[in-house]
């Protein structure tokens, strides 16, 4: 499915804004992030395995509250990182 | 209205949505704008052409050179001087008949509150972390709708959190307030000049529409623009029952 990139996290996938990435739950698309980018999982998530404060992920426009959101191949994926720059 | 004031205002009096009852509510309002850099300068530009009746500009750092790329209440003659003073003057410009209050400070938490609570409207054009939190705080307290916007590199983000309405999230909610959060900065990170011009736009836009009781704002929605690929995305976004911020004052 294809999930959107902030760009904070765009250092790890070589500058790309939108990725393809595949995951039954959130939790098994971060993964497969991870194995295509390694290093890009720790920024969102932490060692409690929850989404980080700054990070905000939405399936569908709809936020996810954890990383056992149900995906589907259709789905949307949008990540973003809070910004301060004004 | 006297007769410059509809031939000044006669395109948006043209409008069913804001006519002469919409625009008189503009003339009798006042706005609060965080910042007189990339996303408060077109804000305010458009906000005191379109006739916002008291525009209170807050911003405590001088003009810099590397400001001017996307700065646009600036010129290279302000370099130096306080933006806050060298916005008024631009301001003044464009339409003499709107007060101007420059503030030349950088606020923190109490210092927001009568500023807050004296305005219809807030614009949060502000460059860091700990103002967007203490604007929320404000706005959350005295019930006051919050037009929030950033921009870095090519990325913008804008949303309304209209405070009166106890459902609204607010800022807070969306993005809870984080000690370790390094600042994602335009000085470190860069910004691409028009991108600032965009978003602080849209913030002018929602503004003029909350004050004149236009259209439907973006309240419960953040907009997000990548202007590399010039793609616009919508998220909904919801109020957090557990925010420490908003659930605590509406309990």
């Amino acid at each position: 499915m294809n999930v959107l990139i902030p760009s904070q996290l765009r250092d790890y996938t070589g500058g790309r804004a939108q990725v393809e990435a595949r995951g039954a739950t959130l939790a098994a698309l971060l993964a497969d992030l991870e194995r295509r980018y390694p290093g890009i999982r720790f920024r969102m998530i932490d060692e409690q395995d929850a989404i980080r404060r700054h990070i905000r992920i939405f399936v569908n426009q709809q936020q996810a509250p954890d990383l056992s959101a149900a995906l589907a191949a259709n789905d949307e994926v949008v990540i973003v990182g809070a910004l301060s720059g004004g | 209205m006297n007769d410059d004031q509809l031939l000044r205002y006669s395109r948006h009096i043209l409008l069913p949505e804001i006519g002469v009852e919409g625009q008189e509510k503009l003339l009798g309002s006042s706005a609060l704008v965080i910042g007189a850099g990339g996303l408060g300068s077109p804000a305010a530009l458009y906000l005191a052409a379109a006739g916002v009746g008291t525009i209170t500009l807050a911003d405590g750092d001088t003009v810099d050179l590397t400001n001017l790329q996307r700065q646009i209440l600036h010129t290279t003659e302000s370099i130096g001087r306080p933006k806050a003073a060298s916005g008024r003057e631009a301001l003044e410009k464009i339409n003499p008949e709107v007060k101007v209050v420059p503030l030349q400070q950088r606020l923190k938490d109490e210092g927001f509150d009568a500023l807050v609570a004296s305005s219809s409207v807030v614009l949060d054009c502000s460059d860091n972390f700990a103002t967007r939190h203490a604007v929320n705080r404000a706005c959350v307290r005295h019930r006051k709708p919050l037009v929030s916007g950033a921009a870095v590199r090519f990325d913008g983000q804008v949303s309304v959190f209209d405070l009166r309405d106890d459902l609204s999230p607010c800022y807070h909610c969306l993005f809870p307030e984080n000690a370790d959060l390094e600042e994602v900065r335009c000085a470190v990170m860069g910004v691409f000049a028009p991108l600032t011009g965009i978003i602080g736009t849209v913030q002018a836009a929602e503004a003029l529409k909350l004050l004149a009781g236009a259209g439907e704002t973006l309240k419960g929605r953040l907009l997000i623009l990548d202007a590399l690929a010039m793609q616009w995305r919508t998220v909904k976004l919801v109020k957090d029952p557990a925010c420490t911020v908003c659930s605590r004052v509406m309990a």
